[in-house]
């Protein structure tokens, strides 16, 4: 059984091998540059007078950026591509009777397909996300936004757990169907709408978010890379304040809350008046986020979420599938 | 004419290799097989004749396992068709699309075979393809319906299968073809441990090779038995246009055909014809079956076996 898979998809795994191949060699050259270009500015830092950080690098290129942002659609292509046409392409040329009428059930048929489909698009979401995570290293250090929507999907391990989520919902989608254009279709729809919908909705509520107030004359910023929620000023009376883009704020405080000395403002040397300092005590400011440190958890919550999901749509293929006639 | 007596020469009838009672398919409301009672011995060619849409692939998709009956049950090499690599192993069933990978050569459909099945005779299909100059290492997308309807066949020999259904084989091959393809089955079946049952919707394609009859038409079995047992038991009676209900009391009429100057029914006896007006003749296998075709079909199609009626 799998010489005949291999024997199917061999074109598909070359391609496959192809494209992670050209992949590989254009993050791994472009990121050894990337780490080169960070050190030195590290270093420059270093010996400059009063530098902590680099700070305001632009590293790699807007090409490759633009590559590493489209890594987001890489999970769908082996939901597309391998997944979509897996069951419904036989179905559609009748080949299942001719691999069912051999001597093997439709159970151990399905079982080692769908074992191998599994295991390249582990090994294919895999590959990119750790591309990725490495030629990003530099990035995620010096601009600490590791946990960013967008930013997350395509590193660490959720990458490995969209592509599994993607081939299943292919296969389950092409045996439903059991014809590979409207099952592609499907697939793609149903990807999108999926990640879309538990990255926005779900996804910033895995634990329940800290919030921190603080004076508005202070400000505050957790350590690393944490992810902010939410963000905000509330009243003397504990009323959250609305911020318009369109009128003046002093240290997030809209200017006609506050009496009019504040506003009396002399450029580039202002000390507030007493009063000023005063009225703003009466405001706080405050920070709703997911701290750096519960980064693996997020990222292991929304793997079990994906691969819940790919064990589900199996079960429902591998129902349908072993109950329909062929 | 007693059609209960066995034709001299002939053996017994074995253990049956398909045995059905009451098997029924239904696809929502349509139903595509009802109630179908057959019964088919070992090492017979059975002939599964029926006009388009009559169920005939139905049929042979539940023998093989490949669909599930809605009512009754079949009993196929002595076991309910099932998905189970022991049943499957026995069966040998190539459906009227001729399903292959287009892709792929036949060379590769053989190491293909050669992995799923416990037994495998792939140096018969090369022979055979080699003889019949099919190029087993091109994509059999790029052969003719006919090669590739040699591949499939050859593959499915490979098998060595108790029992081949093979639905509307010979429809993609041309008359050389045909008739050499019917008498490898011949001489498979002779050899024995084989039975086969081929469906075509005519009848001439299979009379050559095939001892044994299922006919179905409307989602019925109209006929089934030995084809030698089925003509003795049917005949053609002719004679002058008059009252034939007398006829009808003690033989069963199966089609009648009347001119203004005779009458010609097919009927399926039931002891001797008595009465001296008709005469009597053989029947043939075409014949036979067109008659129950022709009954079978509605009313409106009946009429035209009423030749010359209104003149």
């Amino acid at each position: 059984m799998t010489w005949l898979v291999w024997r199917q998809h061999r074109i598909q795994f070359l391609v496959g091998a192809a494209l992670l191949a050209a992949f590989a060699v254009l993050i791994v050259i472009t990121g050894a540059q990337v780490a080169d270009q960070y050190h030195t500015a590290q270093a420059a830092c270093a010996a400059g007078h009063g530098c902590q950080h680099p700070g305001g690098l632009f590293l790699g290129s807007h090409a490759i950026g633009f590559l590493i942002i489209s890594t987001l659609g890489a999970p769908a292509l082996v939901g597309l591509f391998v997944g979509a046409p897996l069951v419904a392409a036989e179905a559609e040329a009748g080949t299942t009777q001719f691999a069912w009428m051999q001597s093997i059930t439709r159970k151990r048929w399905l079982t080692v397909k769908i074992g191998w489909m599994l295991l390249a698009a582990a090994v294919w979401g895999g590959v990119i996300s750790a591309l990725v995570t490495w030629w990003e290293g530099p990035n995620n250090a010096e601009q600490l936004n590791v946990f960013d929507p967008g930013r997350f999907d395509i590193m660490g391990i959720v990458p490995v757990a969209y592509s599994l989520f993607a081939v299943a919902l292919g296969i389950a989608a092409g045996t439903l169907l059991r014809r590979t254009l409207p099952a592609i279709a499907v697939t793609l729809a149903g990807f999108i709408a999926v990640r879309t919908l538990i990255a926005l909705l779900l996804r910033p509520h895995y634990m329940s978010a800290v919030t921190v107030f603080y004076k508005v004359t202070s400000g505050f910023t957790p350590a690393g890379s944490y992810w902010q929620l939410a963000q905000g000023v509330v009243g003397p009376n504990g009323q959250q304040l609305a911020q318009p883009n369109n009128i003046n704020y002093i240290d997030g405080v809209p200017a006609s809350s506050l009496p009019g000395a504040c506003t009396q403002v002399s450029r580039g040397a202002f000390t507030p008046p007493a009063s000023c300092t005063q009225a703003l005590s009466h405001f706080r400011a405050f920070l709703t986020y997911q701290p750096a440190d519960r980064y693996w958890t997020f990222q292991g919550i929304e793997t079990g979420i994906f691969l819940i999901l790919a064990a589900a749509l199996i079960a429902v293929t591998a129902v349908t599938l072993l109950r329909r006639d062929a | 004419m007693n059609p209960i007596q066995e034709a001299p020469g002939r053996a017994l009838p074995g253990p049956a290799a398909i045995e059905t009672s009451g098997l029924t398919k239904r696809y929502g409301k349509v139903t595509a097989l009802s109630g179908c009672t057959v019964s088919v011995p070992e090492g017979r060619i059975c002939a599964l004749i029926g006009p388009n849409g009559a169920g005939k692939t139905t049929l042979l998709r539940l023998l093989a396992g490949l669909s599930r009956p809605t009512a009754g049950q079949a009993s196929v090499n002595g076991s309910t068709p099932r998905q189970d690599p022991a049943f499957l192993a026995d069966i040998g069933y190539l459906a009227q699309e001729i399903p292959l990978y287009r892709r792929m050569s036949a060379a590769d459909h053989i190491r293909v075979g050669a992995h799923l099945n416990p037994r495998w005779d792939a140096e018969s299909v090369r022979e055979r393809l080699t003889g019949l100059k099919i190029p087993l290492d091109r994509a059999v997308g790029k052969l003719s319906g006919g090669q590739r309807a040699q591949v499939a066949l050859a593959l499915i020999l490979a098998k060595r299968p108790r029992l081949l259904l093979l639905d509307e084989p010979v429809a993609a091959l041309d008359p050389l073809a045909r008739r050499n393809f019917l008498g490898l089955l011949a001489d498979a079946v002779a050899a024995g441990g084989l039975t086969v049952v081929l469906s075509s919707h005519l009848v001439a394609d299979l009379e050559r090779v095939c001892d044994h009859l299922i006919m179905l038409a409307s989602s019925r079995v109209q006929l089934c038995g030995d084809i030698e047992d089925l003509l003795a038991e049917h005949q053609i009676l002719t004679g002058p246009r008059k009252d034939t209900t007398a006829l009808e009391r003690s033989h069963r009429v199966v089609q009648v055909t009347r001119t203004p100057r005779q009458t010609t029914m097919l009927v399926r006896l039931n002891g001797p014809v008595i009465d001296p007006a008709f005469e009597a003749s053989d029947v043939s296998l075409e014949e036979l079956v067109l008659g129950y075709m022709g009954q079978d079909a509605d009313p409106a199609l009946a009429r035209l076996t009423t030749v010359g009626e209104e003149q």
